[in-house]
């Protein structure tokens, strides 16, 4: 127990505390401004100066900690005296041009100047001036107003573990800049933004729009961007987002945004939104009224489930979407119209990797908390960066490394690169090969005595390679090895599972051997998620073999469990997944298609045999926020409202059920949910739902997995199902492994002049929404090709040069950047912008054993492009 | 309450003509003439009221009248910079503003409007702007028929600091009544400082 008297009141605490957190607890105030919450403390600006008694000099209330029988003065006139001094040291070179400072008002500068500071400086000299600097596209840098307080570069270095920016210069000519001078070259996280305490370091999207007192209203929500689900506050003035920021006490994300939540909000004012329904009459997409949209739908619907039978339409739901608009989607294609051909790009990676690893492991294996991760001392991360799919979830994994955990990264480690000793960068397609090797020497080294009689036959099948092989496609021995030893070690170790482990063929394989490695270490697993609600997606039923709350379609024809507690009376037969969809528009097979807030044209490989697929349905009706490629081929067209604009929930990948909130007006779409339920209404469905909440609430009595949860309970971080539940694990049964007894094959090395090409996922941009946002199109605005600078170098081909990418599907013209992460013989493309995205250059087949996608045809020549 | 005595007041007990007195009173509208004598009196001698819109009352000095804008000399433009620091300490909340960034990333306001219904004349803003670049002028007359001529714009505003503060006068008024006390950002010790709103409250007496 310490006890200490800071300015006459007595206080006692367990820990060791600094006297800065001792005073604030019985509620002194000691100013700061080099303190910031999360950081450490530096003890950089002064201004915390406190007497302690038996010291000849002031300390630092924010470094000094506490100890036994001191007797601290915070408000001496000797205190008063420094505390002015500082502040006249402070605005020595501070241009103190509030007026036109964004910071204004909220500035913490200029609250202590007023508070305490001295009405004139009596320094004569002139101030130092540094230019503003305007490069970048999104932040502003104006050093005049800087006080060296080193909160951003802190925040840089210790929260975001970027490690962008840096004090150059020295003395009075110190200056914030970072590593690549002028315009960033790093994550555009934009924290550094929230922890300028004046204005040096601001947004360039509300500069001189902004002012604290214009605010109206704030309202707090959940990023719509990636799986995360970060909390955020938006801030509005007649109904425009003027900016949003973090909320530091609420949310899982403890006040870290990442560059799409904080500066991607602006694509909901793009003027390309969609303003009113469009129908197709004559082959032009002419506006009409709601009431006209929702007739004509449901009418073209009904009449096409009369002629063909509901087995003839399909649904195509959306992780962008919330619960209640999936919810509605799956009521009307299964209980309006009769059919369970409901599915989402879920299939393409998330819903066959996590219903993969259920099956092995059971019921919510994926369901770990992401703020847990940073109490791991290792971290193994297979196939995809989370530091860019999932920014938030990679920060997670960069403090484990901080505080001196292990990162393990099998394949390109991106932004994990200077979080890993070793590099485990294989040539493409040896990801099985290494992890097999890498779980075997595990298992050996481990003794493991498994419990699960099914895995461990199937460890024991696995033939390992040898180590000439490993070191064919690229893998250091060392680095291997040091990866096993170290693996073992761990005691609370996570992995994480990326997209590529399945995108490019040997899914099954690649997800057994990651999820046995888990079991083996006794980790808990993590599966990356791009889109802020594909959990939630699945949960809601929009996948063809199970209903609402993951309740398989078998159990349903003998339970019955729909039709007792909702009336609802659930169609037999398992329905068709999306690429079975797809076929069957091309076949005729199906009639009619409902795509909500999805871009299958886009976003499904092979584009041409997507595109004459649905141009080959007899009806096509698509709600979104934009006219999409595959809105363009719609015969109805609703708008949809966007993020911001409506209420619901979302459900993250760690399961949380957060809620959105409602921040702009909708002046030009509706909730999906309430166009869907419009359209089920004209079809004849008895229920009718005023809002959100009781759509909510019908899901609420339904599912199983949500039952008991309040609309009005979900605040804060809101809850994770299963609710106050046993663990829904430890279930055992069969599965298959696709090639489980082969030896992985070695990868074919690319021929001269041709590359493999995969799929980039930029940390800018979230999948194609984001090319609708001015801000993150600023500063990432073409496509680009990222290959290893030896692999251009054999081409012929230098940096920054303009190549056409041409493979047997189409082809594709984007920016050359070298990437020294890059394997050899390898290049990636971003599937975000129009007409060069890398799925419509590439086909598709299925996987056998998770029904998956399977990206093909991956080889293409890479070509300079001709000068315009 | 009942302990209170009645010796403050005096009741005066009225005396009213009862009978032919009265009678004759009426029936020779005594009282009319009476009072139409007076009024015959008064017609030939001076008003003592103001013939207002014929005779207009000076305005005192300091009068806080229709807003405007003052328009810099120099560069014929408004003085407002678009702080808004009118804007925050305005207690009816009636001075909208809205900037944006211009081309040489400096800050230019695209709106300046004040709903001059709204305003009660309380000239903070005035205070409040730390380049003296908006001013209450003696002009009151401008009493309308549409309620939308009562929103100044920003060009309205400057239109009338060339009317209402013509010449020299604007600057003199201005210097004399409404300037800031510095030239520079400094705060003068005797003026109020916007204090900013999530922080703390500042005790102003206190601080030096």
């Amino acid at each position: 127990m310490i006890k200490i008297t800071i300015d006459g009141i007595e206080v006692q605490t367990d820990r060791e505390i600094t006297i800065l957190e001792a005073a604030k607890q019985v509620g002194i105030e000691i100013p700061t401004l080099c303190t910031f919450k999360n950081l450490s403390p530096s003890g950089s600006c002064r201004m915390c100066l406190v007497e302690i008694e038996r010291l000849s000099r002031p300390q630092t209330a924010c470094t000094v900690k506490i100890t036994d029988g001191m007797v601290v003065r915070t408000n001496s006139e000797a205190i008063m005296r420094a505390r002015k001094a500082v502040l006249e040291f402070l605005l020595i070179n501070h241009p103190l041009d509030c007026p036109v400072c964004d910071k204004a008002g909220e500035c913490i500068l200029q609250d202590l100047s007023a508070k305490y500071g001295a009405a004139a400086g009596r320094f004569k000299e002139g101030k130092r001036t540094n230019p503003v600097s305007f490069e970048d596209p999104v932040i502003v840098r104006d050093m005049q107003r800087c006080i060296l307080c080193t909160r951003c570069v802190r925040t840089c270095d210790d929260l975001q573990g970027a490690f962008a920016i840096s004090v150059i210069n020295r003395g009075s000519h110190s200056l914030i800049e970072p590593f690549s001078g002028g315009r960033f070259d790093c994550e555009y996280c934009g924290n550094c933004l929230s922890a300028c305490p004046v204005g040096a370091i601001t947004s360039k999207l509300h500069r001189h729009t902004y002012r604290p007192w214009y605010i109206e209203r704030q309202v707090e929500t959940i990023c719509g961007h990636c799986g995360v689900g970060c909390t955020l506050t938006l801030q509005m003035r007649e109904n425009t987002i003027i900016r949003v920021i973090p909320d530091f006490e609420k949310g899982l994300n403890s006040g870290m945004l990442c560059v799409m939540g904080r500066f991607g909000y602006d694509y909901t004012e793009h003027e390309e939104r969609l303003r009113s329904p469009l129908i197709r009459k004559d082959g032009e997409l002419v506006p009409v009224s709601w009431e006209e949209a929702v007739e004509f739908t449901a009418w073209r619907l009904k009449e096409l489930v009369k002629k063909y039978g509901g087995g003839a339409v399909a649904g195509i739901a959306s992780g962008r979407c919330t619960n209640e608009d999936n919810y509605m989607l799956q009521k009307l294609i299964r209980y309006v119209l009769g059919s369970n051909n409901i599915d989402s790009a879920a299939r393409l990676f998330y819903r066959p990797a996590v219903s993969y690893l259920e099956r092995m492991f059971g019921q919510g294996i994926t369901a770990n908390l992401i703020p847990g991760i940073a109490n791991s001392d290792g971290v193994f991360v297979a196939g995809g960066d989370p530091t860019t799919i999932n920014p938030v979830l990679g920060i997670a994994v960069r403090s484990v490394w901080k505080k001196g955990g292990k990162v393990f990264v099998v394949g390109k480690s991106g932004g994990l690169r200077s979080n890993i000793k070793h590099e485990l960068n294989h040539a493409e397609g040896a990801g099985a090969l290494v992890l097999t090797w890498i779980l075997a020497k595990v298992y050996e080294k481990k003794n493991f005595i498994s419990e699960n009689s099914i895995i461990d036959k199937k460890l024991s099948a696995l033939k390992v390679p040898d180590m000439d092989m490993l070191v064919r496609v690229g893998v250091s021995p060392e680095a291997l090895q040091y990866t096993a030893d170290e693996l073992v070690r761990l005691k609370n170790p996570v992995v994480i599972i990326g997209p590529e482990t399945v995108l490019y063929g040997n899914g099954s394989k690649n997800l057994f051997l990651l999820g046995a490695l888990n079991y083996v270490l006794n980790g808990r697993l993590f599966v990356l998620m791009d889109e802020p609600n594909t959990q939630g997606c699945l949960d809601m039923g929009c996948s063809p073999g199970v209903l609402v709350g993951g309740r398989p379609v078998e159990l349903e024809t003998f339970g019955h469990k729909m039709e007792n507690t909702a009336g609802m009376k659930t169609p037999e037969g398992t329905g068709l997944n999306l690429f079975e969809m797809i076929n069957g528009a091309n076949s005729g097979s199906i009639k009619a298609m409902f795509v909500m807030g999805e871009n299958p044209v886009f976003n499904i490989p092979d584009k041409k045999k997507v595109e004459s697929a649905l141009q080959k349905l007899e009806f096509l009706a698509v709600s979104d926020i934009f006219l999409t490629e595959t809105a363009s081929l719609a015969d109805v067209v609703f708008p949809a409202s966007a993020w911001s604009e409506k209420d619901g929930t979302y459900t993250n990948l760690e399961r949380r059920l957060q809620r959105l909130r409602k921040g702009t007006m909708s002046s030009r779409g509706r909730a999906d949910w309430k166009i869907l339920a419009d359209i089920c209404k004209a079809l004849g469905m008895k229920e009718s739902y005023t809002d959100v909440k009781s759509v909510w609430d019908e899901i609420s009595r339904i599912s199983s997995v949500h039952s008991g949860v309040r609309y009005e309970s979900l605040i804060g971080r809101g809850g994770i199902w299963p609710y106050g539940g046993e663990p829904l694990r430890g279930i055992e049964g069969d599965f298959e492994v696709e090639g489980l007894e082969d030896m992985p094959e070695l990868p074919g090395f690319a021929q001269s002049g041709r590359v493999i090409l995969k799929e980039d996922k930029s940390l800018i941009h979230s999948s194609s929404l984001s090319r609708y946002s001015p801000a993150l199109m600023g500063v990432a605005s073409e496509p680009l090709l990222m290959i290893n600078p030896v692999t251009a170098q054999s081409l012929g081909l230098s940096d920054n040069e303009r190549v056409v990418i041409t493979s047997d599907k189409g082809t594709a013209v984007a920016i050359l950047r070298a990437d020294r992460g890059m394997p050899e013989g390898v290049a990636a493309l971003s599937n975000t912008f129009k007409d060069n995205g890398f799925r419509s250059i590439v086909g598709y087949t299925i996987d056998p054993t998770l029904k998956s996608l399977n990206i093909t045809d991956r080889v293409v020549t890479i070509e300079r492009a001709k000068q315009l | 309450m009942n302990d209170m005595k009645i010796k403050d007041v005096v009741v005066m007990e009225r005396k009213e003509d009862t009978g032919i007195g009265r009678f004759l009173k009426t029936v020779f509208f005594v009282e009319i003439l009476q009072g139409m004598k007076l009024t015959l009196k008064t017609m030939f001698t001076k008003p003592v009221t103001r013939q207002y819109p014929k005779e207009k009352r000076p305005a005192m000095p300091g009068f806080r009248g229709l807003h405007a804008l003052v328009r810099n000399p120099e560069t014929q433009q408004a003085k407002c910079v678009g702080c808004g620091l009118c804007a925050a300490v305005c207690p009816s909340r009636c001075i909208t503003i809205y900037t944006s960034e211009g081309e040489k990333h400096e800050k230019v306001v695209d709106r300046y409007e004040i709903e001059v219904l709204r305003c009660l004349y309380c000239a903070l803003c005035v205070e409040a702007c730390p380049f003296g670049a908006v001013v209450l002028t003696e002009h009151y007359e401008y009493a309308g028929y549409n309620k939308a001529d009562f929103k100044m714009t920003k060009d309205k505003l400057l239109e009338n600091w060339d009317k209402y503060m013509a010449g020299t006068k604007g600057e003199e008024y201005f210097k004399r009544f409404w300037g800031p006390r510095a030239d520079d950002f400094k705060t003068p010790e005797n003026q109020a400082v916007f204090k900013g709103r999530s922080q703390s409250k500042v005790d102003l007496h206190n601080a030096e």
